[in-house]
């Protein structure tokens, strides 16, 4: 079965039949049915479409151009790598924004997380914060009471990560769509208040320790961490779509039974999904405990869960840019430090204090932004916008990587497919 | 000190059947969207959280008389719930059913964001209970007649919506979920129908969130994740009730209610923390795979 690409572009396959189909019929109908025209129709309508295929095929940018997307490239890894910790840099952040930036990091990865689940497999998680606390905690608990090294504990959290999903997965294959919705639901409210509240392992009311390793011990170097695990964790991903099994994803996501009558094992994929989402999230709780050093277990609360939800769509489901830019916005935006460093900004340009404006005129805490906000963008998202932050950066994005600059690329018109039913 | 187990059985029952009460009203609800539209509604506990809100805010803060505020809440959760369907499910009716159950999560997530931001100030609130009287029953348990006043609620509400299924516009409703075109067709507004259920549904959560707020002091979240956490115990009830069924999602409620108290035996207390979320999740996903189409259903009606 053919899928059809997100990006308007289309793909060589497309290119190909195109060419081959138009030239053959018509030579030979006409010598031996001499009664019949020769139909020319479509002919036509494929050279009509030839050379706008063959220009975006073919198309290079321009030494200008070339200059003009490195440009935006140094600038972009300027920001990723530079900017938090004061490198080349006019601005001076204090250490509490780079902790920020690592937080940032590590909710990208749980972005990505949620994504292969609710994007590629279609079924909603409604207790990942689960998953990721269940990670954070096995791991402190690897570190401090059996002693073993940072890496190590990493790689026990996301085992437990990928163990406990497939098993929860096990149980989605016997429910379906809205259903496993309450299952994750019941299991979230089950971590929180039955294995969190697990004095041995959680640490009880104070929180439990989680050191730093001692290579990483610096908010600076731990923000590197952070980012070559969400780099670890990009490469897997973009490696799942690009293989067989993201293909299989995809197909049993439009129609569970279509893919299945193509000999695409619908049980096996899906797992597979449950498996590689529980492990990202498993590392992303183990991250997220040493980050904090010390973990409470109040923070894996049911609005996290949402939170997280919240962020991926309006990231843009299947949008990798998308996830990452949504997670690390609202991350930053939770933590109120997205404000604190637009402050600056919007002082020195519009002379007006964002700060004091929502929280003087509008008279909302800085903590609550995140939760009143977020929720409006999720609207917006579902309801006008169905590609989220990735179908708006397309463009750009499409354009940095040496294509033509195509103000219509990634339009999607659904979020989601019309075959998850309950 | 421990009392004897059949003593602390009856104690159990009694505050599961009350607690349960809550968590029926909320099921109701539930079912009643799903019926109206087979839609998993997450924001029907939010719709009660913001009327007790707004009553609250009545009452406390604009001296309003309790009748007044009371009808002043229900006004705003059934605004609520007009308004949901108006501006997410409406525009969002060709969707996917994930779609949609993100976009009711996000009315719940939104209506929590307003909350704290209607009342940062005040950290604990505390609702006046309608009557303050409390008497004690024979085997000690200690009912207070708020509790008993939402259980008298739920049973009347409960014969409400199983007349109000028989009569024409309950019909409507079922008809434009199953048929939309052919409802259309003879003559069923389906845009007025869907209104008329969110307006419902809306009033129901209303109902459970002004009802069970004098329980126990209250914030943001309340009724979902909060003090009376009921959004989880409300949709095990409506599973129990195969999603369909009335009476079931009444049963579902109480049984759930019972089920969460249970667990607070001293027999099971102490071994595990948080017992009543591992019975909860335990016995939702046996019923999901055993009984996947719930406990209390009777013959399923597709007229």
């Amino acid at each position: 079965m053919t899928i059809s690409s997100r990006s308007g572009s289309p793909g060589p396959d497309a290119a190909e039949e195109t060419t081959v189909i138009p030239v053959v019929p018509a030579q030979d109908g006409a010598d031996e049915t001499t009664t019949l025209p020769p139909i020319d129709v479509p002919v036509l309508e494929d050279e009509e479409f030839e050379p706008q295929a063959d220009r975006d095929a073919t198309f290079r940018p321009s030494r200008a151009g070339w200059a003009a997307r490195s440009a935006v490239w140094l600038v972009l890894a300027w920001f990723v790598l530079a900017f938090p910790v004061n490198f080349l840099s006019p601005f001076t952040l204090g250490v509490s924004d780079v902790s920020a930036a690592s937080e940032a990091a590590i909710f990208a990865i749980v972005g990505l997380s949620l994504n292969v689940l609710l994007g590629y497999a279609g079924q909603i998680s409604l207790g990942h914060q689960a998953f990721v606390g269940i990670g954070a905690f096995t791991s402190a608990y690897v570190v401090v009471d059996l002693e073993m090294g940072f890496w190590f504990a990493v790689a026990v959290a996301s085992g437990l990560g990928l163990v406990q999903a497939a098993i929860l997965g096990a149980v989605s294959l016997r429910l379906t769509g809205l259903y496993f919705a309450l299952v994750t639901l019941a299991f979230g409210n089950f971590a929180q208040q039955t294995v969190f509240a697990i004095p041995e392992l959680t640490g009880g009311e104070g929180g439990k320790e989680a050191p730093r390793p001692a290579m990483f011990d610096s908010d600076y170097s731990y923000y590197f961490l952070c980012l070559g695990f969400l780099a670890v964790v990009l490469f897997l991903d973009w490696r799942l779509t690009r293989s067989k099994a993201g293909r299989a994803l995809q197909a049993l996501r439009e129609n569970p039974r279509v893919a299945s009558s193509y000999g695409i094992n619908v049980k096996a994929y899906t797992l597979l999904a449950f498996a590689v989402s529980g492990l990202f999230a498993g590392l992303a709780g183990a991250l997220m405990a040493h980050h904090d050093e010390v973990i409470v277990n109040q923070k894996f609360g049911f609005q996290l869960a949402l939170l997280f939800v919240l962020m991926t769509v309006v990231g843009g489901l299947r949008s990798r840019s998308g996830v990452v830019i949504g997670s690390a916005f609202f991350a930053l935006l939770h933590s109120g430090h997205l404000l604190s460093l637009l402050e600056p900004v919007t002082q020195t340009i519009f002379r007006f204090s964002l700060v004091d404006f929502i929280t003087g005129t509008i008279g909302l805490p800085i903590e609550f932004v995140a939760l009143v906000i977020g929720p409006i963008l999720l609207l917006l998202t579902i309801t006008m916008y169905p590609g989220g932050i990735g179908q708006q950066i397309a463009p750009i994005r499409e354009w940095m990587l040496g294509r033509r600059f195509d103000r219509h690329a990634g339009k999607v018109t659904e979020v989601e497919v019309n075959d998850v039913r309950a | 000190m421990n009392l004897p187990l059949y003593e602390q059985l009856a104690l159990a029952l009694t505050a599961g059947v009350l607690r349960g009460a809550v968590y029926a009203l909320v099921a109701l609800g539930i079912v009643l969207v799903f019926r109206g539209s087979g839609i998993f509604n997450f924001a029907q506990a939010e719709f009660g959280t913001t009327g007790l809100f707004a009553a609250y805010w009545a009452l406390e803060i604009k001296g309003w008389g309790y009748p007044t505020s009371f009808l002043f809440g229900m006004g705003v959760a059934i605004a609520l719930g007009l308004l949901t369907e108006r501006l997410v499910i409406h525009p969002l009716r060709d969707s996917s059913r994930v779609t949609l159950l993100v976009g009711t999560a996000g009315v719940a997530l939104a209506a929590i964001g307003f909350q704290f931001w209607w009342f940062n100030e005040t950290l604990v609130m505390s609702m006046p209970k309608i009557n303050e009287a409390f008497f004690m029953t024979p085997w000690g348990a200690v009912v207070t007649v708020q509790e008993l006043i939402t259980l008298g609620v739920l049973a009347v509400v409960a014969v409400g919506l199983a007349l109000f299924f028989r009569s024409p516009s309950g019909l409507a409703i079922q008809a434009a979920q199953q048929e939309p075109v052919a409802s259309e067709l003879v003559g069923i507004s389906v845009r007025r129908v869907s209104m008329l259920t969110w307006g419902i549904a809306a009033a129901l959560g209303g109902l459970a969130g002004i009802l069970a707020g004098p329980y126990l002091t209250f914030s943001a979240g309340f009724l979902s994740f909060g003090a009376v956490g009921a959004l989880l115990p409300g949709f095990m009830a409506a599973v129990l009730a195969g999603m369909r069924s009335m009476p079931g999602a009444v049963a579902g409620g109480l049984l759930v209610g019972c089920i969460e108290q249970l667990s607070s035996l001293s027999i099971l207390d102490g071994a595990v923390p948080g017992a009543g979320a591992l019975v909860l999740f335990v016995f939702l996903l046996g019923v999901l795979l055993v009984r996947p189409q719930g406990i209390f259903v009777g013959k399923v009606a597709t007229a």
